[in-house]
């Protein structure tokens, strides 16, 4: 029971984490590098909120949100006007300067040792409500006048441009967003395991939700929570050959990438709607809504 | 002293070159940025060390195998990650997630290969230091900097002077044009990974021998990135140069703060630099294709 509990827990904050990636990967085709770097940010401000000055759970998120915030316009404003692959070169780079300054202000941090003693304050409850919450918020956002111009941007960006769609705003709204989420699943973590040590946000944490996103399909959130669901917790259960999952995962999608490049779910959504009409169409997905 | 850090420096950036070339041969080609590329230097460096070990092979013995191999894992990337995706034309989001995938695979099978243990290189160099009037100069790095200069110019020859490299600027310029004026682009864009890899495998084998052997080491590569984005994403001499310069910021910033906070500097000034000057060095601008 206990290990059911924390596997679920595990689950509903990798769902948050990939619901943010979904964000900017799946609907503006960004790719961020130092997600795992926002994580970071989230568990190590608010855990030192916690345990230097007392604050409360929920003013410790605030607080770690905030600064997940600011670091993301500070990585945004330069790098977002310009091509693409500067916002996936710069937030590795980005990933890379927290890992070092986490591990140098050992003083503060713990340093390569970690920060431990983090109250633990996420229960399963907490972690299902803020995986569902973020899934709607995330919904919404897909549904939104700013969900439908990230998606005609990511399919063509002049053609957007010339429709009048402020690209650059759009964008930065999606990378700001994408960040605060994951910073808060940075949170969640946090005060799930009561310790973090900077080697744990390094940019194969950002890769794997990527790949996630991937796997269920780039343009569906029903297949990014499900792939979340079924390559956070299936592992964990078994357990057996662990380090052969990740092998397993970049495996799997090379074959998807190769014979079904939509991933497992294509544009498809669980929804009330898409369950009476015939499935597919995205033109028309959301309007009706 | 300070002539002795630019020195250091720019043996450090020639490493760096390489890596960054080997970066931006992809980019010019296939337009996307190639996140494997750090898979390859970590293949390559345990491929250099095995033959080290078991063959006892010298320092350019080490170098040629292991580039070799860093080409033909090239070539083998290509077929498996990215051929369909280019016949099936499909978007340049698909090349990002394969490459960071064939990355994040060949990273992963090096820690189950190899993780157990830590592994060194044996030292090449019979000699550590040389004086050159009032200079002390590493032999290592001398070497690594001849090397990496050599190959530099070597290739700056095959592309600008060779009917070969040619073909590889137009596919560049266009695919389907040389396509239709009578160059196998095929040929050419596994011409293009070879290189990659074939510089990736120095480049390993450099990194493997300044440190010590880890899984990991393929995240130096964003050095590369960083040179790459300095000197301009997409050219080739730009990126030389931004590896030099990068080189060269980082032994004063190691110098001035320490190695260990000095990656939070460079990425700051990146930033700045973007901000100032988004094009690069180089001043070459890949505009966004639909």
């Amino acid at each position: 029971m206990e290990l059911l509990a924390s596997v679920l827990t595990f689950t509903a904050i990798n769902v948050v984490a990939v619901t943010g990636v979904f964000i900017l990967t799946g609907l503006t085709g960004l790719f961020s590098l130092g997600q795992g770097a926002f994580m970071g940010i989230g568990a190590y401000v608010a855990g030192l909120m916690a345990i230097k000055y007392n604050f409360s759970f929920p003013l410790a998120a605030c607080g770690a949100v905030v600064v997940g915030l600011i670091a993301a316009v500070i990585v945004g404003l330069p790098t977002i006007r310009l091509r693409r692959d500067y916002i996936s070169l710069v937030t590795l780079g980005f990933g890379e300067a927290i890992a070092a300054l986490l591990n140098q202000s050992v003083n503060i941090t713990g340093g390569a040792m970690g920060l431990s003693g983090i109250p633990k304050q996420t229960t399963l409850l907490l972690a299902v409500t803020s995986a569902v919450i973020c899934l709607l918020l995330v919904w919404g956002f897909k549904c939104s006048r700013y969900g439908r111009q990230c998606l005609a941007l990511r399919s063509d960006e002049l053609a957007a441009r010339s429709m009048g769609i402020n690209v650059n705003q759009v964008k930065m709204v999606a990378f700001l967003l994408s960040a605060a989420i994951t910073t808060y699943a940075g949170v969640l973590y946090g005060f799930y395991t009561t310790y973090v040590e900077p080697v744990m946000f390094g940019w194969t944490k950002s890769a794997e939700w990527i790949i996630m996103v991937f796997f269920g399909g780039i343009n569906s959130l029903t297949g990014a929570v499900v792939a979340s669901a079924l390559l956070t917790g299936l592992p964990e259960i078994l357990r057996a050959a662990a380090e052969w999952r990740i092998v397993a995962y970049c495996v799997i999608v090379l074959l998807i990438l190769n014979f079904k490049p939509t991933g497992l779910f294509g544009e498809y959504e669980i929804s009330l709607l898409s369950l009476l009409r015939p499935r597919g169409n995205r033109i028309r997905e959301g309007e009706g809504s | 002293m300070t002539a002795q850090l630019i020195i250091n420096g720019i043996s450090l950036g020639a490493v760096y070159a390489l890596i960054a070339v080997g970066f931006a041969i992809i980019f010019n080609i296939l337009k996307f940025s190639n996140f494997a590329h750090g898979g390859f230097m970590t293949v390559t460096a345990y491929v250099g060390f095995l033959a080290t070990r078991f063959w006892h092979t010298s320092l350019l013995w080490t170098l040629l195998i292991a580039s070799l191999a860093g080409g033909m894992l090239g070539i083998i990337a290509e077929l498996v990650a990215f051929r369909r995706i280019r016949n099936n034309k499909g978007p340049v989001i698909y090349y990002f997630v394969s490459s960071i995938t064939l990355g994040m695979l060949l990273e992963n099978l090096m820690t189950i290969f190899f993780s157990t243990n830590f592994y060194a290189y044996p030292n090449f160099f019979p000699v550590a230091t040389v004086k050159v009037g009032q200079l002390l100069l590493g032999v290592p790095e001398l070497i690594m900097f001849c090397i990496s200069s050599l190959a530099l110019i070597i290739l700056a020859v095959l592309i600008y002077r060779t009917k070969l490299g040619t073909a590889l600027r137009s596919v560049s310029y266009d695919v389907d044009t040389s396509g239709l004026m009578g160059i196998n682009v095929l040929r050419i864009i596994q011409l293009a990974f070879f290189l990659a890899g074939f510089l990736g495998g120095i480049s390993g084998v450099f990194l493997g021998i300044s440190y010590t052997l880890y899984p990991q080491l393929g995240q130096l590569v964003v050095k590369g990135f960083v040179a790459s984005v300095i000197g301009g994403l997409g050219s080739l001499s730009g990126a030389v140069i931004g590896a030099f310069l990068l080189g060269i910021i980082e032994i004063l910033l190691i110098r001035l703060v320490g190695s260990g906070i000095s990656p939070v500097f460079i990425f700051v000034i990146m930033l700045l630099f973007l901000l100032v000057r988004p094009r690069g060095i180089a001043g070459s601008h890949i505009q966004e294709k639909a």
